[in-house]
């Protein structure tokens, strides 16, 4: 007999029993949301690390840990559901998705972690930040991962398409910051350095971005059955 | 869907007053395997029975609409039905062997046919026995009682015994459902090899068989269809909620 947990509608007293395997595929929804909340604290601490002062190095590397963690127990989750239940359809497309995800929620965290670190070795961090209009586009990246995390939740068409058009907004900041760079660091020998690790920081919220564009159009797969990671998203009726 | 084999018409098969199939239509292409899929009672095995008018035999069974092989309708009364079965031949869930050699089972049609000579009837035994996959594990007790086999070489000497007439078309009812794993490997492998030649139909319970061995699946429930379409589509895809709920053990 299969194990059964039983949800119970509150308004209709309606009784519903999960089978084993919905309660597996329920297991696997809830360490995602898991790891989606520790990349989004991630992201947040970077930012702070970044536009405020240094954070605490331990507290970081801790979440790091927990989200590698999770992240293995995902493909663990996944590995089982293959094995003994042979999803099809839409929960097909939910494991599928899920094992994406988790490993685009992990690069997301190291990224954050690089951020985090890099913040650390930029001089007259606050002015450069200031001049080149920085303060904005890491908000916007510590957004997205919300937003990113919530069409998870709703699974939601507005959800989606509003993670696409910010990664398009943070690109074109994250551009036009770097050119910024670039031509003063061509005329000022001094901000070199500072510079560089401001491209290189800069790439790395632009890539986490991405990351939330990659999950979105996952989210999308899962509910549209439809494969649109590399169509343009302006195309797409969202 | 192109180069179709059986075309069927608003198809309805009432048992007395019970309606059991309700205005089927639908298209079965030729040298493919299209599964018949649905909870029990659905009208799948129902269904398969009407291609070759085994329900002919039930009593109090109307059948209205058209069933269409090869543009021919089968149920058109200057139809012989003989000749019917001898071009849809069929496997089923509990393997019958005659209580005769194994030689003897897969001859006897051929013999009823008008084939005599025996240089021929070796060569047609041969040909159905090594078709059906069992050829080697038969060669040196030809002579012996189908009664002695296992279920597993059973079930492919029925199968043998259904290719020796040179049928058109088969169907398949649940024909792996009482088979340990291997041997349903062996006949899964047998149904991939023989749509090269004939058009396959068959039933199955089995979800994840009904996805490894059909081109096509089509999803029964209560006497309706509900919907056919590529295989691939309806395990990753399908376009009917009932579908997706019937697939994926929601049902109900």
């Amino acid at each position: 007999m299969q194990s059964k947990s039983i949800i119970q509608n509150p308004t209709s007293k309606i009784v519903y029993y999960m089978t084993h395997f919905e309660i597996e595929l329920e297991k696997l929804k809830n360490v995602i949301i898991k790891i989606g909340k520790l990349a989004e604290i991630q992201v947040s601490e970077s930012v702070k690390a970044l536009l405020s002062e240094p954070i605490e190095g331990k507290e970081v590397k801790k979440t790091e840990n927990k989200i590698d963690k999770l992240d293995v127990k995902i493909d663990e989750i996944c590995q089982s559901i293959f094995a003994l239940q042979q999803p099809v359809a839409s929960d097909l497309r939910f494991i599928m998705a899920a094992m994406q995800i988790s490993n685009e929620i992990e690069r997301i965290g190291d990224l954050a972690v690089s951020v985090i670190k890099r913040s650390k070795n930029i001089k007259d961090k606050h002015d450069l930040i200031a001049k080149f209009e920085i303060g904005d586009l890491a908000k916007q990246v510590e957004l997205i991962t919300i937003k990113t995390n919530e069409c998870y939740l709703t699974r939601d068409e507005n959800n989606i398409g509003e993670v696409f058009i910010l990664n398009r907004s943070i690109k074109k900041k994250s551009e036009a910051a770097i050119n910024n760079i670039i031509v003063e660091m061509k005329s000022h020998s001094k901000v070199v350095v500072s510079g560089t690790n401001l491209v290189i920081l800069l790439k790395h919220l632009e890539r986490i971005s991405e990351h939330c564009t990659n999950i979105a159009e996952y989210v999308h797969f899962m509910v549209n059955a439809k494969i649109i990671k590399h169509d343009k998203h302006e195309d797409l009726d969202l | 869907m192109k180069n179709i084999k059986i075309e069927v018409k608003d198809l309805s098969l009432y048992y007395g007053e019970k309606k059991a199939l309700k205005e089927i239509s639908l298209e079965i292409p030729r040298n493919k395997v299209t599964a018949l899929i649905g909870p029990s009672g659905c009208g799948k095995s129902t269904f398969l029975r009407c291609i070759n008018r085994m329900n002919d035999l039930i009593p109090d069974v109307k059948i209205t609409g058209q069933m269409l092989v090869e543009g021919i309708d089968i149920y058109d009364k200057n139809v012989d039905v003989v000749n019917i079965r001898k071009k849809i031949g069929m496997v089923f869930q509990k393997s019958n062997p005659f209580p005769k050699s194994i030689y003897e089972n897969v001859a006897y049609g051929p013999k009823i046919n008008g084939i005599k000579t025996k240089n021929e009837l070796d060569e047609i035994v041969e040909t159905s026995l090594r078709q059906a996959a069992i050829w080697d594990e038969v060669k040196d007790r030809l002579g012996d009682s189908a009664m002695g086999l296992s279920g597993g070489q059973q079930q492919r000497l029925c199968i043998a015994r259904t290719l020796a007439v040179s049928p058109d078309i088969i169907l398949m009812d649940e024909p792996a459902s009482a088979l340990d794993p291997i041997s349903t490997s062996k006949i899964e492998e047998l149904v991939h090899e023989l749509k090269e030649q004939y058009t396959i139909i068959i039933v199955t319970h089995n979800m994840q068989q009904a996805a490894r061995t059909s081109d096509y699946t089509a999803f029964f429930y209560l006497g309706e269809l509900i919907e056919i379409g590529k295989t691939n589509a309806i395990f990753t895809k399908p376009e009917q909620k009932q579908t997706e709920d019937y697939i994926t053990g929601r049902f109900g």
